[in-house]
């Protein structure tokens, strides 16, 4: 009797294992490849998704509250900075409106109706974090109803923080690049370099350690220095050009010394997001 | 006595609020929690489950069957992954049971079972996660920087909810 049972508990768990890797394995299989989850997940991570507010709600306003007393205190010297940066933001600004509207008639000539630096914007709140040490992941308060459509990147303060993993009606997932798996989407990057040469290339990961992004495999004869801005290239048709990723931090050649490897520092702090923005290609 | 109880609304109540301020806590602490030389990841949902199995005397709370729900809108909700802790977290349950019939629970007692559940929820997690390639971390690094300070942050978690989350399950008995 007591064989029998032993036997039983171990049917159960080569069951329970079996199962287990099926269902990891179908859902890596559904998030690499389908656009959006099935149905009735969407359906469920709705719901989830709604009453987590309840509890995420009062839980972000009170770390909002708390950070905004201690940002009472610097308040003042901020302040004095940023008297001097707005004085020149309006010139910027003027300019380029200027820009935008002779860059909107130059299109209308050549007959141009989108080009791949269009893009428009939603903004979203971040609910809240998947509590895991490798996914980094946050979820978002806009969904397909709001139209967010999957891959698409997400920015936050000046730069690029992640892309839309998952989407469902009313909430998403953003898979942030601080995230290291091998099926992140990489996103296409380039970088004018101070002699006005452009050259392209893809992100290819996270260092944690140091906090800045690499990007292999550059086989360029273009000099790269220290403090050459990187862009999103709007290669790949998912991402719009120009968006901001970070300032070249070094360059120097990669593991086997035949290609340049870059460390780019990111624009934006990645570990403290509150408020994203979405940016939408217009098709 | 279960259906009769206000357990029977009130721990599936307390589990979602768990499940939820898991992820707030990680957001709104995130800058504290995930720093790359070491990585705190809250499992309160562990503890609420754990504290039921501490806590129920005769009341007979089907924890195993919440536990598998709690893991499934974790997965769905959280990771995206489907099928890691709907049975990592039924299973941290039967752990912990099979070892309150051998130690009788009290607080000391308790920090050791809750200790173990934390190593094999976060070493299966890892397992599970390493094999689906969500993440290529080293055993050695997943030790230092994941599995040494989630214990700490759990722990000290413990301690300091241990006698509220009893006074709330007496409550609700």
């Amino acid at each position: 009797m007591q064989k029998f049972s032993f036997n039983r508990r171990l049917v159960i768990i080569i069951v329970c294992l079996i199962v287990s890797f099926a269902l990891m394995t179908v859902s890596v299989a559904v998030r690499n490849k389908r656009s959006t989850p099935p149905l009735i997940q969407q359906f469920g991570n709705d719901i989830v998704g709604l009453t987590d507010r309840i509890v995420a709600l009062p839980a972000n306003g009170l770390s909002g509250s708390v950070s905004s007393i201690s940002e009472l205190l610097n308040t003042y010297q901020e302040n004095q900075q940023l008297k001097k940066q707005v004085g020149e933001l309006a010139q910027t600004k003027v300019r380029d409106q200027t820009l935008a509207k002779e860059n909107k008639q130059l299109k209308q000539q050549i007959k141009l109706n989108d080009s791949l630096t269009d893009y428009s914007a939603i903004s979203a709140a971040v609910i809240t974090r998947t509590p895991s040490s490798w996914q980094n992941q946050v979820v978002i308060n806009k969904g397909s109803s709001a139209g967010v459509v999957k891959n698409m990147p997400v920015m936050s303060g000046s730069g690029l923080v992640g892309r839309v993993a998952e989407v469902n009606k009313t909430n998403s997932k953003v898979e942030l690049i601080t995230d290291n798996n091998d099926s992140a989407n990489r996103f296409a990057v380039q970088i004018t370099t101070k002699s006005g040469k452009t050259v392209n290339g893809v992100l290819s990961g996270f260092n944690a350690n140091s906090g800045q992004i690499t990007m292999n495999n550059i086989t360029t004869k273009a000099k790269i220095s220290k403090g050459d801005k990187v862009v999103t290239s709007g290669l790949g048709g998912v991402t719009p050009k120009g968006l901001y990723v970070g300032q070249v931090a070094k360059a120097s050649g990669d593991d086997y010394g035949l290609s340049t490897k870059l460390y780019i520092t990111p624009a934006t702090d990645l570990s403290d997001l509150n408020i994203v923005t979405v940016a939408v290609t217009k098709q | 006595m279960y259906r009769l109880s206000k357990l029977r609304f009130g721990f599936p109540i307390g589990l979602l609020l768990m499940l939820f301020l898991d992820g707030s806590i990680s957001q709104i602490f995130s800058t504290h929690l995930f720093r790359p030389s070491a990585i705190m990841v809250s499992h309160l949902v562990v503890l609420w489950l754990i504290a039921a199995v501490l806590f129920e005397d005769q009341y007979d709370i089907p924890i195993a069957r919440w536990a598998a729900a709690a893991g499934a809108i974790f997965d769905l909700y959280y990771t995206g992954i489907f099928g890691v802790y709907v049975f990592i977290f039924p299973l941290a349950v039967y752990l912990t049971r099979l070892m309150v019939a051998y130690i009788s629970p009290n607080f000391l007692s308790g920090l050791l079972i809750y200790f173990i559940d934390i190593t094999m929820v976060e070493a299966l997690g890892y397992l599970a996660s390493r094999m689906v390639h969500l993440t290529s971390m080293a055993g050695s690094t997943f030790l230092v920087t994941t599995l040494g300070p989630t214990l700490a942050l759990n722990l000290a978690l413990f301690v300091v909810l241990y006698f509220p989350i009893r006074w709330v399950y007496n409550w609700l008995k």
